[in-house]
């Protein structure tokens, strides 16, 4: 089956055999859940850490947006918080000579928003300066993180 | 009356014309940086222009005073490589990584442009713009331009893209030129622009 891309501020959640992709993450970050029972697969290409007040409806751009939003159609494919598990990628600065908090926030709301439902994190890349691939096997689960160097 | 797509050419052409003076005296060469595409995109759809885990070097420049916008001078891997050996006189096809004189190197022509861009900007909008420091990174082209982009994102969704080709008697070197501003400025300077064009 063809691997399906998930472009940056965007999210897509499956229960096909196949992958959900993300190329390029920097700063953004990648937020896999998967229910391992169902073989349900969700993916989220976030850019900012939090939806705020005025923001656009655009619920795949905010990380904490998108995980409500990943959450409330796993379960009505028929997830259960407690099966689903997550694994984040990215996260990084890219342009280390300027002070930019943009991906360690990032990484810090996708925390706090798992903590708050209880989804279990079993698995990070996160931080740095170093720009990734991500590909997210729905059948087995396994996230492959590639770089190019 | 003229489009904004041709009022946008004219501009990004006269200040590719002047970088060119500056660059080719700069490597005592005559470099000329021709502008084949200049348009308006949106920031979401920028991505294929280059795909997102081809590997590029980028130039990234942020401006303040009036404006508040950002460059980001960008070529591909090859196009790196091949710019490097041209501005520091070397053999086609010799560098095969960058080292920091290449990088160097790099920021300078990103310089050289943004600094040619901006002030002709400048006089044409009767606006001040300070420039920053450029800053050079080496990755997938998704992470590097999704940072810039997200910096801007709540406060922009357009982006001038303009596609440049750098040509010497014997090389031709292709980049991409990005200008980001803050979306209310991006309108007035594209409207002004254009009512300057018109008169």
């Amino acid at each position: 089956m063809a691997d399906i891309e998930v472009k940056m501020g965007d999210l897509k959640i499956t229960r096909n055999p196949g992958n959900l992709v993300a190329p390029g993450i920097g700063s953004c970050l990648a937020i896999t859940l998967y229910d391992p029972r169902l073989k349900v697969g969700a993916l989220a290409h976030s850019m900012l850490a939090r939806h705020r007040p005025g923001s656009d409806n655009h619920s795949a751009k905010y990380v904490d947006t998108a995980i409500d939003e990943m959450l409330k159609r796993m379960k009505i494919l028929g997830g259960r918080k407690e099966d689903i598990e997550c694994k984040l990628i990215g996260g990084a600065n890219m342009f280390t000579n300027i002070k930019s908090d943009i991906g360690k926030e990032n990484v810090i709301s996708a925390k706090k928003k798992l903590k708050e439902n209880g989804i279990k994190l079993v698995g990070e890349s996160v931080g740095g300066s170093v720009g990734k691939s991500v590909e997210f096997s729905v059948v087995t689960g396994i996230v492959t993180v590639k770089i190019k160097f | 009356m003229k489009n904004k797509e041709d009022v946008l050419k004219k501009v990004s052409r006269t200040a590719a014309d002047k970088a060119s003076r500056v660059l080719s005296k700069l490597v005592d060469k005559e470099i000329n940086i021709e502008v084949f595409k200049a348009e308006v995109k949106k920031v979401y759809k920028l991505d294929p222009i280059i795909g997102p885990e081809e590997v590029v070097a980028g130039i990234y420049l942020p401006v303040k005073g009036d404006i508040n916008g950002a460059s980001l001078l960008i070529f591909p891997k090859e196009s790196a490589f091949e710019m490097s050996d041209l501005l520091l006189k070397r053999n086609s096809g010799t560098t095969r990584r960058l080292s920091e004189l290449d990088k160097s190197a790099l920021k300078e022509v990103g310089n050289i442009i943004s600094g040619s861009y901006f002030s002709i900007l400048a006089n044409m909008l009767q606006i001040k713009i300070v420039e920053d420091v450029p800053i050079f990174s080496f990755d997938m082209f998704g992470a590097i331009v999704s940072e810039i982009i997200t910096k801007f994102v709540q406060k922009a969704d357009k982006a001038l893209v303009i596609e440049v080709l750098f040509t010497s008697k014997s090389k031709k070197v292709k980049g991409y030129y990005l200008l980001l501003f803050e979306l209310e400025q991006f309108d007035a300077i594209l409207g002004s622009l254009k009512s300057l064009e018109d008169l």
